[in-house]
């Protein structure tokens, strides 16, 4: 019987994958995700925010943590329930700094071509904390009815 | 128009190159590069008025958005510059979260975007 996941040690209820650090394999397990949450009765609005959340995280990990590196990856660990979607994101990188990443919103900031993947996920989902210096990225959304 | 990739198809209207998306989700880094290289090669022209089209589209990341700032800016330092028409209530949400519907005039349909072109010329 499976206990923890082998690379964040989470009990039972995790689903956890290891991607190697390349765009094309966020595909798969972002649709298992939006699959399940259809399963699971979430509305189009919740998988609308889940995908987006999800995507961003795991892009931010191959893009900026793994700098595109493909000797690194990125670790996924999502725990999805009727009431509530949990997902981590970990990557093999340096690690940084949220409080310093400039407000995209910002009328100097507006035509910066990057900068916005942390504030959508902090717009569509409920919790989203970053934890070992910047490597993790823990999510939490609530249904709502 | 054959520098184009086949992820955009672009067709005159009116004057206005009106660019319509071929792809439902563009997610993978082959994708959104093309799509920014297809993007930015519509600014080789000056002055060109394009309209790009999100009809069928459903889902983006932050990477299009990002290929969407660099080719209004190329547009616009030729001369040009980028519409927007046709995006689903959930896209519009993200433009509108990341207050990039205050960087781009954005139409209901690709008709009014294009109109827009030449009604404001006649002004």
């Amino acid at each position: 019987m499976p206990s923890h996941s082998p690379e964040t040690g989470l009990g039972p209820g995790w689903t956890e994958k290891v991607l190697p650090t390349r765009l094309e394999c966020i595909r798969d397990p972002e649709r298992e995700v939006v699959s399940r949450l259809r399963d699971l009765g979430y509305d189009e609005d919740h998988r609308f925010a889940v995908r987006l959340a999800l995507e961003e995280a795991l892009v931010n990990a191959m893009k900026h943590g793994n700098r595109m590196d493909p000797a690194r990856r990125v670790v996924l660990a999502y725990r999805l329930s009727p009431e509530r979607v949990e997902i981590r994101v970990r990557d093999e990188g340096a690690g940084f700094d949220p409080g310093v990443v400039p407000d995209p919103t910002r009328d100097e900031n507006l035509q910066r071509p990057c900068g916005r993947g942390i504030m959508l996920m902090r717009s569509y989902m409920d919790e989203v904390s970053f934890v070992c210096s910047g490597q993790e990225v823990q999510m939490v959304k609530h249904r709502k009815p | 128009m054959g520098k184009e990739p086949d992820i955009l198809h672009v067709v005159d209207r009116q004057g206005v190159k009106l660019v319509r998306i071929r792809s439902e989700t563009i997610l993978r880094e082959g994708e959104v590069e093309t799509f920014g290289r297809g993007l930015l090669a519509l600014a080789e022209e000056p002055g060109r008025r394009v309209v790009l089209s999100f009809l069928g589209v459903h889902h983006l990341t932050s990477l299009v958005l990002g290929k969407l700032i660099l080719a209004r800016k190329r547009l616009a330092e030729s001369g040009g510059e980028l519409r927007l028409a046709d995006i689903d209530p959930h896209i519009f949400e993200v433009f509108s979260i990341t207050h990039l519907d205050r960087l781009f005039r954005i139409f209901e349909r690709e008709d009014e975007a294009i109109a827009s072109f030449s009604e404001e010329a006649e002004a």
